[in-house]
């Protein structure tokens, strides 16, 4: 029988770039957040009592997110029964990627989009709005199945969550960290110390809170290259997802952008984020410029025809 | 998957896990001697087709020996797309002498030349058709992912499985059939055109 030969040759090259630049990312965000940690363990108490407070707020965010998400976004679960084409198409998908089934669910919504969430791979969710399935073709709809499942395979709620983390602490930090300033002095001579320490580390979570928002939208972005190029691997079909992107972007410009609010918050995780593209500035923007990800898409379809 | 793949999104579809499509020639005489259920003369392979012209040309090659070395037992080869874009290869011996040993071969010899050509990860999984006493129809799957089998039995009525029955087979083959232990993955194939 054929046993795999120990050194595969596929049809798709790698990709060490884009895994260089994530990993210089996550090396960056390392160092950012022991800095920050320094400044915390300066202070003292206050400094520890607030990475305990964000800790709980991480467990909080990890268990519930996807269930808050879902609840108020009117995200409903669906049986194979309601949506046989979109079961099929994921049953299959999870096959090939040797992956437990996720929980399917369609949100009504006007706007062609969809998402994954949960922080395992057993925990997951599927999400497509009712109008993508209509908009797509069957191979375009598989196409952007897979890009989800890819971000299922790669963990990336969990990387995202786990990568924000000391951000979150940042930021609690710049928010509330003069109530610890008035709260925590204690007598009269000591006041000023403690003051001045508060406040060199409110000045260090600022920037740190600056520099790594950047460098998280630039770790989104390289994710959803990830997925781009792991929804190809998986399809074999490079060219039906850069089609169903050019389909979704072309809607999602028509549709005006009223009810944005309601799914600012799972941006990440959408396959073309939920707002204007104009509006943000390419270091900001947590999905990479349709242009980039098309080029990045051509380029593995040339690798599949061998022409690259 | 490692840290590290975890850490820079790097995944591989997986290839096809150790062949044990061949139980099926075993366990075939124990579904037939016990629990009348008889080949039904077809099976399929089922996987993603590339859209290159080398993978056109394998598939091509790959007709052409299955029918050259389905001579003796005459297999005539058919190859479909289905709605969602994979492509079936269905091997059919001629009526009155269906044989599992030549389909197994058969199937066998397509899933291999893919994987020598450096597709083995396009492979979905292979079909063997069975009926029962009642001309109902059972159908074993073989998920290459996985190198484990699951039976399917469809049902009266739209995209319904007799789950009662395939848990049935379970019990009946274990020992002879390497079988699927996560029920979770015993994913249903609608409209198998075999």
């Amino acid at each position: 029988m054929a046993a795999t030969s120990p050194k595969r040759h596929t049809a798709f090259g790698r990709d060490t770039g884009l895994q260089a630049r994530m990993l210089l990312t996550m090396f960056l965000l390392v160092v950012l957040y022991i800095v920050l940690i320094g400044a915390l363990f300066a202070v003292g108490a206050s400094g520890v009592t607030i990475l305990v407070v964000a800790l709980g707020l991480l467990a909080v965010q990890l268990f519930t997110s996807d269930k808050i998400a879902m609840g108020t976004m009117g995200v409903k679960e669906v049986s194979p029964a309601e949506e046989p084409e979109l079961h099929g198409i994921i049953e299959r998908l999870c096959v090939q990627a040797d992956l437990p089934k996720p929980r399917v669910c369609v949100m009504e919504h006007p706007m062609p989009n969809a998402f994954a969430m949960g922080r395992s791979q057993k925990s997951a969710t599927v999400c497509a709005t009712r109008s993508i399935l209509e908009l797509l073709s069957p191979a375009e709809l598989e196409g952007v199945l897979a890009h989800e499942l890819t971000h299922v395979i790669n963990r990336d709620v969990m990387v995202m969550t786990l990568a924000s983390f000391f951000a979150m602490v940042a930021s609690l930090i710049v928010q509330f960290g003069f109530l610890f300033g008035g709260g925590f002095g204690g007598g009269y001579g000591r006041n000023r110390e403690a003051e001045e320490a508060i406040f060199v580390a409110i000045a260090v979570a600022a920037v740190v809170y600056a520099i790594s928002f950047m460098l998280l939208r630039a770790l989104s972005r390289y994710r959803e290259f990830a997925a781009d190029r792991g929804s190809a691997v998986l399809t074999g079909r490079p060219s039906a997802l850069a089609s169903a992107l050019l389909k979704i972007s072309g809607t999602m410009e028509r549709i005006p952008g009223r009810d944005l609010r309601t799914v600012e918050g799972m941006s990440a995780f959408f396959i073309v984020p939920a707002r204007a593209k104009n509006s943000l500035m390419n270091l900001f923007a947590d999905h990479p410029p349709l242009e980039q990800r098309l080029a990045a898409l051509e380029r593995l379809e040339s690798q599949l025809q061998g022409t690259a | 998957m490692g840290l590290l793949d975890a850490l820079t999104g790097r995944h591989q579809v997986k290839g096809p896990a150790p062949d044990r499509l061949f139980a099926i020639t075993t366990a075939y005489i124990t579904l037939q001697s016990e629990h009348q259920i008889a080949p039904a003369g077809t099976a399929a392979i089922v996987f993603q087709a590339l859209a290159t012209s080398e993978f056109e040309a394998t598939i091509k090659d790959m007709e052409e020996v299955v029918r050259a070395t389905g001579g003796e037992s005459a297999t005539q080869v058919a190859t479909q797309d289905d709605s969602y874009g994979y492509r079936w290869m269905v091997l059919r011996n001629p009526a009155g002498a269906p044989s599992v040993e030549d389909l197994a071969v058969g199937i066998n010899a397509v899933s291999s030349s893919i994987e020598t050509a450096g597709h083995g990860e396009r492979l979905l999984c292979s079909v063997f058709a069975f009926v029962d006493a009642q001309q109902q129809p059972i159908y074993f799957i073989y998920n290459y992912k996985r190198g484990f089998w699951y039976p399917f039995v469809p049902a009266a009525g739209d995209q319904q499985r007799s789950t009662e029955r395939e848990l049935q087979l379970k019990a009946q083959l274990s020992g002879e059939l390497p079988m699927e232990p996560e029920l979770e993955r015993w994913f249903p194939l609608w409209g198998i055109p075999i």
